[in-house]
């Protein structure tokens, strides 16, 4: 297998350079606005949506719904207006490629915004950022000037009917406010607390009005899909239902962590690790992977020749998530590692529902115990059976996303808790 | 009508009910926290499990609507195991002090626990503590009980109307607590202890006074406006321990006022008049029945006294005197009281969005429908004036020689009386109220009456009688 070539790609080779933040380069050299230029004038709001059907797009802030099926949910003919949010918050331990596109090409984001947000009919488009991102923030408020000064937001874009504003909207920092109707709450200043679902955004969304969240990466693709067409961005993709390229978190212990791209399902996890990333830091034993952001569920050295996309990862009993890949080496301590990852999981639920709650907490107590050589043997399977009372049982994801990894480290690496509980093994 | 299945039993329900209604409906309990028919439904106690065929998880029944032909298994293995899990969550940090709490015996948490829940714990965790606020007059804080069902914070922002109650901080940490730590400034306070599940808000007024199981409870409707809320008195003996509101989708739904709710003070309150009085030089000057009787027959027989009514009677004790004055004092004046500058019906109107109404007498349509005039001042110049009322009725300004009340006053109200009949309260007699929507509503007889307090209709058949006989008290 080869690294994957330039063409292949859509982001990567924009990256790393201050200035490609400008207008004028995203003009000259990603023919920059002109797809949104084409549907406004050209296209009908169902032309979009179909093309983007067809391009096969997953979404990529880790649920991975269609996104294409996700548009075609906002009512036609409902009087409220019509809301599209961009997802910035990348919450997701190990994610920082949405900080690529922002930092570096802002003006794709904004342009698959206009795109976006004219094919579901809304007027006014928001950007949920995460706090943390604050640099950020600033960037891509630069750029949306820079497109309110050249017409490309605004009043009557492009001298058609269409207007649109766009607004940045910074979180406080919290987890859960990556969780859709989460972000919904806190962009309408209530608590980050997820909502019951139905019903779904599409009906009932910001301000109680159809909305559509997406993610950056998603939406960055859309002027893409416009550009070459939906059948030849599905294309990309060397694997079913995915279309496009995806961009890769590659973290941990490998000798070149960044941010890489490539085609969707083109790759396996072991190529990604040995070829992208040139392999494991200073040449140690590889000792097991997170596929998906830190709450996809572990996967060992021997699990890594599966191809990386959302179906052959779900069949192995883990997920693509937000595809950040945390590659771990023989000398970690994975109960630590464990108790760090349930740690922030317990610190970050909102607190409203109990399984979440109290469960969470719980899950972190016992790993507390289990790490300084005070927890009793029959404490791994309560912790085991703490966390499968969570899994699937709790309002939104984050249940499943705190139990998932607890269940599958201690399966899999069960003697390394076993030697802390017997006392072999000591906090150090 | 669409069906579904419940637990095997087949189920008709309407559009947009949901799983915990329907299922009820079969004669199916599922068990809730978060849920409450008067609020908005949020799943967050994820008590209320059940299994849904096609669906591959859990669902919680609260947000779950039923849809034709939906097939619901409220008792499987795992279910069983779901709300096992939650009630060990829930209990982890909940202390073990049922046998001090006044909620026990009536707690959700309790009752449920005893239903899915294990007898064992298996964490051995330190629990979760708070500093508690003080949350005023009405209601006890006690954080280290709470379940964080947030009940009380969609009743404050949905019902009250005031956004009081707040979760503050997050996860494991979370606060339920007012906003900056202030006191509750809702008239409806009392509710929140009603929908709190577990004893977390617990009113003050009832703290430490009974436990819940030796109350005996009836049914009956508050006297404190023309709202006529429906509720029930708790009493024990012929002590009244707390009044809680009942549910009555027509006039009160779920709730009831502070003042309604502690309304029923007044009748046991220790300066309570409760035996026959008459005026004496320096005070006060017990009687009895008999000479309180015939001193009034000597005051008004063959008179025509001015007869001033609350409208806080009921319709039976209302029809009464109104035949008692045709019959022995054709032509004399009767009029009713009892809000100050409310005379009629039409000036009857709402007092807040919720409950509470501008009149302060329970029966003033019912007085109005029987066709007595109103007292159209504050204030009543007379001969000789006989009032009649239950206590609720705020007392106009007498100007007369001679001023006859029958019925419940404090020491306070009857400086301006002359002699004085103790009559029932409204838990004391049974009868019927006629509320501003023009409902009749039955007032029931909760606790024996206090003192030698008599009932109107005695007082008026003795006051008939030739010669007054008065018997035992009732």
């Amino acid at each position: 297998m080869s690294t994957p070539v330039a063409s292949d790609t859509l982001f990567v080779q924009h990256f790393w350079k201050d200035a490609n933040r400008n207008l004028s380069y995203y003009l000259e050299s990603m023919n920059g606005y002109q797809a949104a230029k084409r549907v406004l004038t050209e296209m009908t709001p169902d032309q979009v949506i179909d093309e983007v059907k067809k391009a096969n797009i997953r979404g990529r802030g880790g649920a991975g719904f269609p996104m294409g099926m996700k548009w075609s949910f906002i009512p036609k003919n409902s009087e409220k207006p019509k809301y599209l949010v961009c997802n910035a918050d990348e919450s997701e331990p190990g994610t920082c490629k949405d900080r690529q596109i922002m930092r570096y090409i802002p003006h794709v984001l904004i342009e698959g915004l206009v795109i976006g947000s004219y094919a579901i009919g809304c007027k006014h488009a928001y950007i949920y950022i995460r706090g943390e991102y604050a640099n950020e923030a600033k960037l891509l408020n630069a750029a949306i000037e820079e497109a309110y000064e050249k017409g490309y937001l605004g009043k009557n874009i492009f001298g058609t009917a269409y207007s649109l504003d766009v607004t940045v909207h910074r979180g406080a920092g919290a987890y859960i406010c990556g969780e859709e109707t989460g972000l919904l709450n806190s962009l309408e200043g209530k608590r980050g607390e997820p909502r019951v679902k139905p019903p779904f955004p599409a009906i009932s969304g910001a301000f109680s009005c159809p909305t559509a969240v997406n993610n950056v990466e998603s939406l960055a693709n859309v002027p893409h899909i416009i550009r070459m067409g939906g059948d030849a961005f599905a294309k990309l993709g060397k694997i079913d239902k995915s279309g496009g390229t995806r961009l890769l978190s590659l973290s941990g212990h490998v000798k070149k962590p960044g941010v890489y791209e490539a085609p969707a399902g083109s790759l396996t996890l072991r190529q990604i690790i040995y070829d992208l990333g040139g392999g494991i830091l200073n040449d140690k034993k590889l000792k097991a992977v997170i596929p998906g952001g830190s709450s996809a569920p572990i996967l060992t050295a021997d699990e890594i020749d599966v191809v990386y996309d959302v179906e052959p990862l779900m069949k192995v009993g883990t997920m693509m998530g937000s595809a950040a890949i945390m590659v771990i080496h023989e000398d970690t301590d994975l109960v630590k590692l464990l108790l760090r990852i349930t740690k922030f999981y317990a610190h970050e639920s909102c607190g409203q529902c109990t399984p979440c709650r109290e469960g969470c907490h719980w899950m972190e107590s016992i790993l507390h115990k289990i790490i300084h050589g005070e927890a009793k043997p029959t404490d791994l399977d309560l912790l085991v059976d703490v966390a499968q009372n969570i899994g699937g049982k709790t309002l939104c994801a984050l249940g499943d996303a705190a139990a998932g990894p607890v269940i599958s480290f201690v399966k899999k690496f069960r003697p390394e808790f076993e030697a802390y509980i017997k006392g072999q093994k000591r906090y150090a | 009508m669409p069906k579904c299945m419940i637990d095997g039993k087949e189920v008709e329900f309407t559009a947009g009910e949901n799983l915990v209604k329907v299922a009820k409906r079969a004669g199916v309990e599922i068990p809730v926290f978060c849920y409450h028919p008067g609020l908005s439904v949020v799943a967050q106690c994820r008590m209320c499990y059940v299994e849904v065929e096609k669906m591959p998880k859990l669902q919680t029944a609260c947000s779950t609507m039923a849809t034709e032909g939906m097939v619901v298994k409220t008792n499987s293995e795992n279910v069983k195991k779901g709300r096992a899990g939650t009630m060990e969550f829930l209990l982890l940090n909940h202390p073990l002090d049922c046998p001090i709490c006044d909620k026990a015996g009536e707690c959700d948490l309790q009752d449920n626990s005893y239903g899915y829940g294990s007898a064992y714990m298996r964490g051995s965790e330190e629990r979760r503590t708070y500093v508690d606020v003080n949350m005023g007059p009405v209601i006890q804080k006690n954080m280290n009980r709470c379940i964080h069902c947030t009940r009380c914070i969609r009743f404050g922002d949905e019902i009250a109307g005031i956004h009081e109650m707040v979760a503050i901080k997050r996860g494991n940490d979370i606060d339920i607590t007012t906003i900056d730590g202030k006191t509750l400034q809702t008239e409806y306070a009392g509710n929140y202890s009603d929908i709190c599940p577990t004893g977390s808000l617990t009113l003050k007024d009832f703290r430490f006074k009974k436990r819940a199981w030796m109350l005996k409870k009836t049914t009956t409707v508050c006297e404190g406006c023309s709202k006529g809320c429906n509720m029930e008195i708790q009493h024990e003996g012929d002590v009244i321990y707390r009044c809680v509101p009942l549910e009555n989708l027509d006039v009160n739904r779920y709730w009831m006022c502070d003042e309604g709710r502690f309304n029923y003070q007044h009748t046991q309150d220790p300066t309570r008049i409760i035996e026959p009085k008459v005026k004496a030089e320096g005070g006060w000057k017990t009687i009895s029945w008999e000479d309180g009787i015939l001193g009034i027959k000597e005051e008004i027989d063959g008179q025509k006294p001015t007869f001033l009514v609350g409208s806080d009677l009921t319709q039976e004790e209302l029809t009464h005197i109104k035949e008692y004055i045709a019959l022995q004092h054709p032509g004399a004046t009767i009029q009713h009281f009892g809000t100050p500058g409310l005379t009629s019906t039409q000036q009857d109107g709402a007092l807040d969005q919720i409950l509470r109404m501008k009149s302060k007498t329970s029966n003033l349509n019912g007085a109005e429908k029987l066709g007595i005039a109103p007292l159209m001042n504050d204030t009543i110049k007379a001969d000789t004036v006989v009032v009649m009322s239950a206590g609720r009725a705020k007392l106009p300004k007498i100007n007369a020689k001679r001023v006859i009340a029958v019925g419940v006053y404090l020491e306070g109200d009857a400086s301006q009386f002359d002699m004085i009949l103790p009559g029932l309260a409204f838990s004391e007699k049974d009868g019927t109220i006629v509320n501003h929507q023009g409902i009749e509503q039955k007032l029931k007889r909760a606790v024996l009456p206090r003192g030698k307090c008599k009932s109107l209709s005695e007082v008026l058949m003795l006051l008939t009688n030739k010669k007054a006989r008065v018997g035992a008290n009732p």
